[in-house]
């Protein structure tokens, strides 16, 4: 089961603010030694940029030596760029990356994206800190509409959802009807669909909550409907786009929730050295964070890593004409400037919100924190892995 | 919502001469003594604390008992020792909130403490937090009984993980496959009256706090939500499971810890052990604790057996609404209502069951249903020790020989 690239294989952020040396170097383990990979990758990459082939060819070699990915952070960091390296020199991206992205549908089944997406859920903030907020802030626009209708554009299998079932059913006086149509683009999801239906169904039964659940391809007119008297809020958590911020207009949404790993692979994409610093970055505090996430020898860990490599070839290795994603990710400086030319405003998540947030990341190890977007025209609230910003979350509506 | 204090106004018998002060009639909560007189105060009124004023010192307390405590260290003589000779006619209170139902005089609270709270925890600022859950509270002192608890509940899904977490565990029941077995199994075992459900409404920080029945499935949902193990109990408890190898009856992508029976947290343990019996007719005789208290439904069948004998004996029983926290009192307490045919006060605010109601079995079962409700409240924000449900001596029934007189 193809679990959206775009989410689950976060793709890097650039800090143009601090020199990426320093920022990976916190992100990884200590210093010195440990950063070889880094070290190699940056340099390989330059002799790629500047065509001098003999040095590639050198680095490449090196770092087939060292990388491994069973190995430490580092080797595994290695080995994965170190893939998207050789597609690049060798023009092979386009097609590496379509193996590995049916690969991956043959071999995933619901099963096993469920098992692993809630494990990853269990023991990392990653994707739960964007469906607190986003629930959280959905609710409080939401308070008082008897009938609510949430549109779900996201990457987690509606795994956000259950949550807020149990909150509509427990801290509402009169429990709203609440319709729910999901966005399946890919056809792995909508097979995923298939057995999630049912079950969400079922759950919000149990919870005593009017639940309907529909599944369309696209946010079209011609693919879902708003009734009249609903509330609509759009959820968007990991699949937010230019084309998307445009579509979603038609809807009146009363709230819009945006959810986005913090990295920018779209305004660097002419230059080569500076989108791989970008991507080797942010994937160093991801591998980071999963390792200290999960136990040594955990699967799940390592099927997540394995997923991170369609996203590291597909931003290093297929541009121009190979291009196969309609847009990369930004950040939520980038968005929101995107949303606001798009005639939405933001909207601060309310303190109860960031307490329940806050509590949330309480419950993980140690290492997450929440930050507050810092300057004037930045909005929204980050998660944290060891002081980096890794997640972003925000709330809009439209301004009238 | 529970009273702890013991008295609510107090009936000073000393006032009342020599024949045995008038038995307390208990109405239902919010079903107030017509002959009562209503007092409608303002929220600020009703919030400001030390109401009660001491006229030597002027101290201030927030309860009349307190003040009372404190005026015997003035050494007061005698006389000044009463309150005030003149009938004190009992005072009921309503809701200041114009929307809400305890406005009316009709539905008015006895208690000034009850509609203290409730207006807060209905109609005001939830200003304390738990600094783990992020769970928001208007009375402290129901934000101080959660923050006793919070983080140290586990939560068992049927398929054997266990989740210190309740989002975890809430996001992985939805998406459990045994969730799909559970209301199978649900709906065929479920009988039961209604409204035995509804009582656990006190409980909003386990389970769903409105249970909306669209269709019977919904019934159950706490029995849903935390039943443990089902597969692990022998099969002959379960008529509807007797056919069924419990490993086989889930579809085991998990892995399926297989824990001793014995449920971790106590509180959990005699709830979910309620719902299950309740639903399977059984008593849950599986665990050693377990059986030492009986199931409060077995309980309810037996006491409704006996009670169609000798009615007298089981009105009394079911009148006992509250913590019985020493079981060494039950049997006194037992024993002292035999002999006399008054309640003596004990309850907390809104649950108040006649003793003197002649109605039969269903307002028998009323009443119990009522004190099991105010059980469970009393049990959950006490921080969970062992207490016996009905608050009936359900031990007596079990040991026969820790009650007076009873059996």
């Amino acid at each position: 089961m193809d679990a959206n690239p775009k989410f689950l294989n976060p793709r890097g952020d650039m800090q143009p603010s601090t020199t990426t040396t320093s920022s990976s170097d916190s992100a990884a383990e200590g210093g010195g030694e440990a950063k070889w990979a880094a070290k190699l990758l940056r340099e390989c990459a330059a002799a790629m940029s500047q065509k001098d082939s003999g040095k590639m060819h050198h680095l490449l070699w090196m770092l087939n030596e060292l990388a491994s990915p069973y190995g430490d952070p580092d080797q595994k960091i290695a080995a994965y760029f170190l893939q998207a390296l050789f597609c690049k020199a060798t023009d092979s991206g386009r097609r590496c990356y379509k193996t590995l992205a049916s690969v991956a549908e043959r071999s995933h089944s619901f099963d096993s994206s469920r098992k692993l997406i809630l494990k990853f859920q269990e023991v990392s903030p990653w994707t739960t800190f964007g469906h607190v907020a986003s629930n959280g802030a959905t609710l409080e626009a939401f308070e008082g509409e008897p009938n609510l209708h949430i549109i779900d554009v996201s990457t987690t299998l509606c795994t956000q959802w259950p949550t807020l079932l149990e909150a509509l059913a427990t801290r509402t006086d009169d429990t709203p009807r609440l319709r729910l149509t999901v966005v399946a683009a890919t056809a792995a999801v909508k097979s995923a669909m298939k057995e999630i239906t049912p079950r969400i169904e079922k759950f919000a039964r149990l919870m005593g909550v009017p639940f309907e659940l529909s599944v369309v391809a696209d946010l079209s007119k011609d693919s879902l409907t708003v009734r009249e008297g609903e509330a609509v809020a759009v959820n968007c958590v990991g699949a937010l786009s230019p084309n998307l911020i445009e579509t979603m207009k038609w809807v009146n949404p009363k709230v819009v929730t945006v959810v986005e790993e913090e990295a920018d692979f779209s305004s660097n994409r002419d230059d080569f050295v500076e989108c791989f610093e970008e991507c080797l970055r942010f994937h160093t505090v991801y591998f980071d964070m999963l390792e200290e996430s999960f136990a040594a020898t955990s699967n799940e860990k390592l099927m997540l890593e394995r997923e991170c490599l369609r996203s590291i070839v597909r931003v290093l290795a297929c541009d121009g004409d190979d291009k196969v994603e309609e847009h990369e990710r930004e950040r939520g400086r980038q968005w929101s400037e995107r949303l606001r030319e798009a005639g939405f405003s933001a909207v601060a998540h309310s303190e109860d919100v960031v307490d329940d947030v806050r509590a949330l990341l309480k419950r993980y190890r140690a290492g997450w924190s929440l930050v507050a977007a810092a300057e004037d025209d930045q909005t929204g609230i980050f998660l944290a892995w060891k002081e980096e910003p890794v997640v972003w979350a925000s709330v809009w509506k439209p301004s009238k | 919502m529970t009273d702890n204090e013991s008295t609510i106004s107090s009936q000073n018998p000393l006032t009342s001469g020599s024949s045995p002060p008038p038995k307390k009639k208990r109405n239902l909560p919010g079903t107030p003594d017509p002959e009562a007189e209503v007092i409608a105060l303002s929220p600020k009124t009703l919030m400001a604390t030390n109401r009660f004023v001491c006229e030597v010192c002027g101290k201030g307390f927030q309860r009349d008992q307190n003040l009372q405590l404190h005026r015997r260290g003035h050494n007061l003589p005698w006389k000044l020792k009463q309150r005030s000779s003149k009938e004190v006619r009992k005072r009921v209170y309503v809701c200041p909130e114009k929307a809400c139902v305890h406005h009316h005089p009709s539905r008015a609270l006895g208690d000034l403490t009850g509609i203290k709270k409730h207006f807060c925890r209905k109609h005001g600022e939830k200003k304390w937090k738990c600094d783990k859950c992020a769970k928001r509270y208007a009375v402290q002192s129901d934000w101080k009984a959660h923050a006793k608890t919070c983080g140290t509940r586990e939560y068992k899904c049927d398929c054997g993980t266990i989740f210190s977490r309740r989002d975890s565990f809430i996001t992985h029941r939805a998406f459990c496959d045994a969730l799909a077995q559970e209301t199978a199994r649900v709906t065929a075992a479920t009988h039961a009256p209604n409204h035995i459900n509804y009582h656990f409404l006190g409980m909003p920080q386990h389970f769903p706090s409105i249970f909306k029945p669209i269709n019977d499935q919904t019934l159950d949902p706490i029995h849903e939500l935390t039943h443990s193990t089902q597969d692990h109990h022998p099969p002959f408890a379960n008529p509807s499971f007797s056919s069924l190898p419990p490993s086989t009856f889930y579809n085991l992508n998990w892995d399926t810890t297989h824990t001793s029976p014995n449920i971790p947290n106590h509180k959990e343990a005699t709830v979910s052990s309620l719902f299950s019996t309740h639903q399977n007719q059984i008593s849950s005789n599986h665990e050693a604790e377990a059986s030492a208290r009986m199931s409060a439904t077995a309980l309810l069948q037996k006491a409704a057996q006996i009670g169609a004998t000798t009615t007298d004996p089981a009105m009394i029983l079911g009148s006992f609404g509250v913590k019985c926290n020493d079981n060494g009192l039950d049997g006194n307490r037992l024993c002292g209502l035999y002999s006399t045919s008054s309640v003596t006060s004990g309850f907390g605010s809104d649950v108040e069951s006649s003793v003197n109601e002649n109605s039969a079995m269903n307002g028998q079962l009323q009443m119990y249903t009522c004190s099991k409700r105010r059980r469970v409240q009393s049990y959950e924000e006490e921080g969970g020790e062992t207490r016996d449900f009905l608050g009936v001596g359900i031990n007596p029934i079990c040991h026969p020989s820790s009650i007076n007189g009873w059996i």
